[in-house]
């Protein structure tokens, strides 16, 4: 038995010779055009991109949408080239900062780095001696003692913003906004003054205050928007059961909004994890381990990064550049658990026998 | 099924239903007796699936919903100081237009759900998994994936889970909101036997488009209709034989004859 050739999967997707021909030229003429010019009237390299060669480029491709589909595909190909010129220019940048991070951080980057702390460590001792411990047990700490005091604020929130039929919901939104908007330093500054005039030493706790405020509006909003995506028939579902308002949230809505709630976690997590203001106004710096966070000092990665960053001596830039790179990679281990956490639950329940579903 | 709780009769006096400032049903007289099928058929837009929803306190949820009258289970208000809200759900169980299974359990927890939700003790969950389910004719369908999550079923067979849910409750009065728009022929008829077979341990109240529907279910047809801009209200009232073959208001005549609406 002889089957017939198997036809294009994507006939939608074919294209003739002479539009092929067309295509390619666009693509090339611009760039070799703006090289060109680039290479004999010596123009800026980077001018060049966006002064000539992005309008060339524009040009090119709506010339070849006009022939392949009149008017029409000139707005098409406009579109396609700006998006992917764009879309270009960020992956560039946010490459080249995660590039040079590692690049620069891993001279630092060693066992020891991460496990030691900075005590008997001056400007110019090597690299073989030293590193971020503290810090890294520093913001920890902070940043989770922050974290599981807004967690229950933000989420109740959320809840009274969503489920409630209060007149002052509206109030509380614009102020969560408000409060969004608040520049960090200044809620370093509200604390650090707050425990001036009550006579409270500094410490991982005031930088855990001052921390929350930035973090709460993250949450909220965020944790808000998750739970206002699940479908008030389900509530109906649930109360129609006979549901008190709490058992239909906590057992149906809740489940329903997990994901999002996770995400607007991590956002309010990842919003706090970075701020160096509010900590170098808080919390007083220190270059040995601490567990302490209610009293004493305390080092974060933070200012960590900042007190080393400005340092003229070689080991010192690396120190912070190593800092840096700590940082980032905390961030994506904690981001890359929460998501593993979250996903293997629903994994455990998925259907066996899968079918179509609406 | 020895467990289960006798039907009750149903009647609303008087009820009329506002929506802010406008009124949108006015004074609803309607008796479901026990065990009955009540229709309530009428185009669309003339308060049908509202009235439905004060039968069991729903509509209160809505935002500036307004309501006066009384409705009657066994003789007592269930709008009364001895009643809230959720013991009269717990009794008088409700399925939806549109199926609205809990997506994030499996079948086997749906139909518990309700059990845990109003906070009941559950003996012998099996036993109330696979009796709601075979009372809502869908157990030979589901009985080996109730570990499934309950979206990987069709249309069809979500509301009829749905309509299994409220039966793990054992209600004494269930009220169904066009449980058939979105299904296919297959799938009513199949939730067209059950609705017959649980007659006989419950009171059904079912809102529908489906003229044929009605005469095929139900033993009693109330009539709903709104005029321009004025509240709705039943226009007639009978036996369900009476109303499609010998209606005695015109309008109800060229509804069910399909003049119009």
């Amino acid at each position: 038995m002889s089957f017939a050739p198997r036809p294009s999967v994507q006939p939608w997707a074919r294209v003739n010779k002479s539009r092929k021909s067309q295509i390619f030229l666009a693509s090339v003429l611009p760039l070799t055009l703006s090289a060109l010019i680039v290479f004999f009237t010596g123009l800026d390299q980077n001018l060049a991109l966006v002064g000539v060669f992005l309008p060339l480029q524009l040009v090119a491709a709506s010339l070849v949408g006009f022939l392949a589909f009149g008017r029409r595909g000139v707005g098409d190909s406009f579109l396609i080239v700006l998006v992917v010129f764009l879309s270009t220019f960020v992956l560039v940048l946010l490459v080249s900062v995660v590039a040079s991070l590692v690049s620069q951080g891993a001279k630092a980057f060693s066992w020891t780095f991460l496990s030691q702390n900075n005590i008997y460590v001056s400007n110019t001792t090597s690299l073989d001696f030293g590193g971020v411990g503290h810090a890294v047990i520093g913001t920890l700490m902070i940043v989770g003692l922050t974290t599981i005091v807004t967690v229950p604020l933000g989420l109740a929130m959320a809840v009274y913003l969503t489920q409630s039929q209060s007149k002052t919901k509206g109030l509380v939104r614009t102020l969560t906004q408000a409060i969004s908007g608040l520049p960090s330093v200044v809620a370093g500054l509200f604390i650090m003054s707050l425990a001036l005039t009550l006579g409270w030493e500094r410490s991982g706790l005031l930088g855990s205050m001052a921390l929350l405020p930035l973090m709460l509006p993250t949450v909220a909003r965020v944790a808000e928007e998750a739970l206002r995506l699940v479908p008030v028939d389900l509530r109906y579902a649930a109360l129609a059961l006979g549901a008190p308002n709490y058992r239909a949230f906590f057992q149906v809505i809740l489940p329903a909004a997990k994901s999002g709630l996770v995400t607007a976690i991590l956002l309010g997590v990842a919003r706090i994890i970075g701020e160096t203001a509010p900590l170098l106004l808080t919390v007083p710096i220190n270059n040995g381990t601490s567990w302490n966070i209610f009293s004493g000092n305390m080092m974060t990665l933070p200012a960590y990064i900042y007190g080393y960053l400005a340092s003229v001596f070689e080991p010192s830039q690396n120190r912070a550049w190593g800092a840096a790179l700590v940082l980032m990679i905390l961030v994506a281990l904690l981001f890359g658990a929460t998501r593993l956490l979250s996903r293997s639950k629903s994994l455990k329940s998925k259907p066996t026998k899968q079918k179509a579903s609406k | 099924m020895n467990s289960l709780t006798k039907a009750s009769t149903l009647s609303s006096e008087n009820i009329s239903v506002w929506f802010g400032q406008r009124q949108v049903l006015s004074d609803v007289n309607l008796v479901f007796p026990a065990n009955k099928v009540t229709a309530l058929i009428g185009p669309s837009g003339c308060g049908k699936s509202t009235f439905i929803r004060t039968l069991n306190r729903m509509h209160e949820l809505i935002p500036g919903a307004g309501l006066a009258g009384s409705v009657y289970l066994d003789g007592e208000d269930i709008y009364g100081e001895e009643f809230d809200a959720v013991s009269v759900r717990i009794k008088i169980g409700m399925v939806f237009q549109k199926p609205n299974p809990f997506p994030t359990m499996t079948i086997r927890d749906n139909i518990l759900s309700g059990l845990r939700l109003s906070g009941r003790k559950i003996e012998s969950a099996d036993e109330v998994v696979e009796t709601s389910l075979r009372r809502a004719s869908i157990w030979n369908e589901v009985k080996d994936r109730l570990n499934d999550q309950a979206i990987s079923l069709s249309g069809g067979q979500q509301q009829r889970l749905c309509i299994a849910r409220s039966l793990a409750m054992n209600p004494q009065v269930l009220l169904m909101d066009e449980p058939c728009s979105a299904l296919d022929p297959g799938s009513t008829r199949r939730i067209e036997e059950t609705i017959k077979e649980l007659s006989s341990s419950m009171t059904i109240v079912i809102v529908t488009h489906n003229m044929q529907q009605a005469q095929r279910v139900s033993d009693q047809t109330a009539f709903f209709l709104a005029d321009d801009n004025t509240p709705g209200g039943v226009v007639e009232f009978g036996a369900t034989e009476q109303i499609f073959n010998g209606p005695i208001d015109q309008r109800t005549n060229d509804y069910v004859n399909g003049h119009f609406g």
